[in-house]
This record gives C-alpha cells, structure tokens and sequence, in this order.
C-alpha cells in the first residue's frame, strides 16, 4: 500500500532558487529509503513538504491518497521528522517536558500525556534521563530525546534528517538500532544521509537526488554503482551492500 | 554560564519540590515583599531563618549554590557601597573616610540583606520549580484575566529560558573561535562587542527559527493540555506560615 506520494512536487523560493523540481516519489508502507545526494541537492527541503512545514510552489504531497494540506495536523503527527540538529530541537527544560510538548500540543488530558512520555522514554532508553537538563544530554542522548519527541505523536512514517552527523561511533550505533527496532515495528522509515555505508545494509530501496531532482531510485545493490557521480562517495571501492552496516 | 546551576532546576524530593506551584508562587512573592520591607534586626533574623529553612528544606545542594552565589557578592558589595558614601548624615566616628556616613551604612546595610534575601528566594524557587510548570502556574493565574492569551505567554515564558542558556554558549564559543584569531590585538573595544554580537545575533535568529519550525512540526497550539493542580494541606500551612512571617515583620516594624 502507497502510504506517502508526491506529485510533480516543485519548490521555488522566493529569491529564486529552483530547491526541488518536478518530484514524483512514492512510499510504501513499512518501506525502509535512503534519500542521498550532495549537499544543497535539496534532500532537506523535500522531506520538509512531507508534513507540510514547507508549502509547494506546484504539486501536491498525498498522505495515504488524501492531499495533507486536507488536515495539516493529521499530517504532522503521521509523519515525524527529526532534524538535522537536535539542539534547536529541544523544546523543554527537562526531559520529560520535552516529550511532553507534543502530546500537550494535541490537547491530550495530563493523564495521557504522563502514560505517554512514560512509555515514550522507555521505548528509547532515556527513562532514567527524565528529570535532566536535555542540553546537558551527550550527543546520542540528545538525537534519543528529538527521536522520542516525534515518537510521542504516534507518528507511522519517521523521517530522519541526516541522523548520524557529529555522533561517535557508539553514538551512530545507538542510533541506528533505534531505527532498526522502528522499522520492524512497522513505522515507515526515510533516512536522508549521504553516510551510506553506515545504514544501506537495512535499506530497501536508494534515491539519490541531484539539483533538485531525483537522479536514481531503485534497490541499493543497483544504483550504488552510480552514486559517485552526483557527489555522494561510494562506500571503499565495490563493497557489497549487505556489509555496508555499523551494527555487527 | 550553562554550568552553574544556580537558578537552575534541580529535581529532589522535598516538601518544596511537591508544594502546588500557584501556591509557592504566591508564597515566594509574599515573603519577597516581606523582604523588601524588612529594616529592623528583628525583622531580618525571623527572614534569614526562615529563608535558611527553606533552603535546608529543599535539599538542594546549598554549599555548591553559596559558593555559585559569590558572584553576586560584588553586587551585593557595590549596593553597600554606594550606600554608604551616598547617604548624608553623621560622619562615623573610627574611620574617619569622606562621605561615609552612619546612615549611608545602615542603609547600605538594610538593601544589601534585602538583595541577598531576594537571590536566596529566587534561587529556592528556580531549583525546586520546573520552569515549564511556573509557566503553567502563571497561566493559571491569568486565565480569569481577560485579553491575555495565557498560553501564549507560557510558551514566551517557557522559550526564553530554553533559549537564554544556549545564547550564553553560544557567546562562549564565537568568542573562543575569535580569540583564536587573535581578536585580543584588536585594542577598539567597540569593533570587539561588534565582532561579537553580530554572529550572534544572527545564530540568535536562526537558532529561533528552527525552534519554531520544530515546534510546528510537533503540531504547536494554544489549544494545549492545561496543567491540573491539587494544593495539599501541607501547601495551604506553608501558605499560612508566610501569611504569619509577614504579619509578624509588619508587626515588629
Ligand atoms: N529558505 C530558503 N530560501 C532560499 N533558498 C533555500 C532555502 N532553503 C534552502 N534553500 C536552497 O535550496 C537548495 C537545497 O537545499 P537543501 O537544504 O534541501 O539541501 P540538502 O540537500 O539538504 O543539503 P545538505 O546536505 O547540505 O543538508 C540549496 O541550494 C539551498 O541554498
Ligand atoms: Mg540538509
């Protein structure tokens, strides 16, 4: 089942930058992508049209066959994003509170919201965390509590921006397990890196996006052979895909 | 600055943690108006102990935030100071300094305890007090006021401390990374503050706008979960008690 679909989706801002043209991507449900591409290729602003935080110029984004912008709200808890940077992220002064503001946003009564960020922070791992100051938060912890922020709206497609930049090594493997346990639950995951020998192992499928547009798409042991040519370095040389994995 | 933690939350289980927010509220405003009344001896011991009782009662860390707190002690100096040479009256007698006065000291004296008094109760509150649940607190005390939109000044209240810590760091590292360029040979202080406040008013800003666009995308509204809060019997002898200190240093005054 096609649980998220773009069509002929186009950004222009308003200085003129032509961000994505002519988008047309379709996600299945359960579906684990990959979305590479050199940096100002436009992986940000895309996945950005998925919940409706950025408007298209032209086309539409469907969420389930229904456009989002139907019911915004709807379309910004089914599909979570957690960006870049986890710090501009944390919205409360503890914790808790921070995986609180979503669950408070949708109007959720206090008892709810307590269930809620309890089992939010068990399924993540941060439980003993809940009273701390988020930025006192080592790196892995931080991108933990934005990932749990997101996980309690009951989202059913995660997208990550770009999950394991500035992590250490058992940081990116804290993370990435994380993702793994969210994919076989069933959420639908699009990852947006350009790190792919840390993740393409789990991947179904590899869309590398060039000025904007998407350039290829298709199951990674196919268009891995490709990536280097637009700016994404392909992992030591031809390695097969299934070591292309941090978890051992 | 995003080290110390004084005026920072810190979560124990105390009688003063547990105490219903509006409560405490209403307590620590009480007693800092009593404070800011206080002038006799009498009036100042019944507060020190008071204050030092709640401090002790908090169980917060109290010798770590005394000693965070001696950076308030040139403040705290400067109000006696400026007091005590400020002030005309009756030179004192054993140190004959131009200007300084017995009144000028006295005054001196009675502000810089106030001072002190006042930062002891903010730092009690602060540390036991969640400032998300303050904001609730003062969103409670404004919805039967009309006009303002309580959630929405929760939020600014909520924000401005999330932000403040990370503008301090923030400062903290564009200044290392100018003075390992050696912005210490430029001698124009003017051009310094420049280098200094441009960038980081721009981080300012864009630091704001991912806030936003992260709290859209967890679906921000004023329409949020209200806070439920239940006073106890324990709050209202808490309340009392202030309502008795304040009685009593009118009182003795
Ligand atoms: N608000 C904006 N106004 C104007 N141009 C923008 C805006 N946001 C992004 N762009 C431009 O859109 C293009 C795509 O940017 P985007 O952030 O999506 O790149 P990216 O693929 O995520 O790169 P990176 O790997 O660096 O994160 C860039 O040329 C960028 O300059
Ligand atoms: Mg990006």
């Amino acid at each position: 089942m096609i649980i998220l679909e773009t069509r002929h989706l186009t950004k222009i801002f308003p200085d003129g930058t032509e961000a994505v043209k002519d988008i047309n991507l379709s996600f299945r449900e359960g579906e684990f992508a990959v979305i590479a591409g050199a940096n100002g290729s436009g992986k940000t602003v895309l996945v950005r049209h998925f919940n409706g935080l950025l408007m298209p110029t032209r086309g539409e984004v469907l969420l389930e066959g229904e456009p989002i912008t139907k019911n915004l709200v709807r379309a910004r808890t089914q599909v979570g994003i957690i960006f870049q940077d986890s710090d501009s992220q944390i919205v409360g002064q503890t914790v808790a509170e921070d995986v609180a503001f979503g669950p408070e946003n949708l109007g959720l009564s206090p008892e709810e919201v307590a269930a809620t960020v309890k089992e939010t922070l068990e399924s993540v791992g941060l439980s003993h965390l809940a009273n701390r100051r988020p930025h006192l938060l080592s790196g892995g912890q931080k991108r933990r509590l934005a990932v749990a922020g997101v996980l309690a709206m009951k989202p059913r497609i995660i997208v990550f921006d770009e999950p394991f930049t500035g992590l250490d090594y058992p940081g990116v493997v804290q993370v990435l397990n994380q993702v793994l346990s969210l994919h076989r639950k069933g959420h639908t995951i699009i990852m947006v890196t350009h790190e792919l020998e840390k993740v393409l192992a789990h991947a179904d499928r590899l869309i590398v996006m060039h000025g904007g547009e998407v350039a290829e798409d298709g199951p990674p042991g196919e268009v891995l052979g490709r990536v280097g040519r637009y700016g994404v370095r392909q992992p030591y040389g031809n390695r097969p895909v299934e070591t292309m994995t941090w978890i051992s | 600055m995003d080290q110390l933690n004084v005026f920072h939350y810190m979560h124990k289980d105390s009688v003063i943690h547990r105490m219903d927010c509006r409560i405490k509220l209403g307590c620590m405003v009480l007693l800092s108006v009593t404070a800011s009344f206080a002038s006799t001896w009498a009036d100042f011991g019944i507060l020190a102990g008071v204050f030092a009782a709640a401090l002790l009662g908090s169980k917060l860390p109290v010798a770590a935030l005394l000693r965070e707190l001696r950076f308030f002690a040139f403040l705290i100096l400067l109000v006696f100071l400026v007091h005590s040479f400020s002030v005309p009256g009756q030179p004192v007698q054993s140190v004959p300094l131009p200007g300084l006065t017995v009144e000028g000291v006295t005054s001196g004296l009675t502000f810089a305890g106030k001072l002190l008094l006042i930062i002891i109760l903010c730092v009690v509150l602060a540390g036991t007090t969640p400032l998300s649940l303050l904001g609730k607190a003062v969103e409670w005390f404004l919805r039967p006021v009309p006009f303002i939109p309580e959630a929405r000044v929760a939020t600014m209240i909520n924000l401005v401390f999330v932000l403040i810590p990370l503008i301090f760091s923030q400062a903290g590292e564009i200044l290392n990374a100018q003075k390992a360029r050696c912005v210490e040979r430029r001698k124009n202080p003017v051009k310094r503050i420049i280098f200094l406040a441009f960038p980081l008013l721009f981080q300012t800003f864009k630091k704001a706008d991912d806030l936003a666009l992260a709290m859209e995308a967890r679906c921000y509204s004023e329409k949020r979960t209200k806070a439920v809060f239940k006073a106890t019997p324990v709050d209202w002898g808490i309340l009392i008690f202030s309502a008795a200190v304040f009685l009593a240093v009118f009182f003795v005054t």
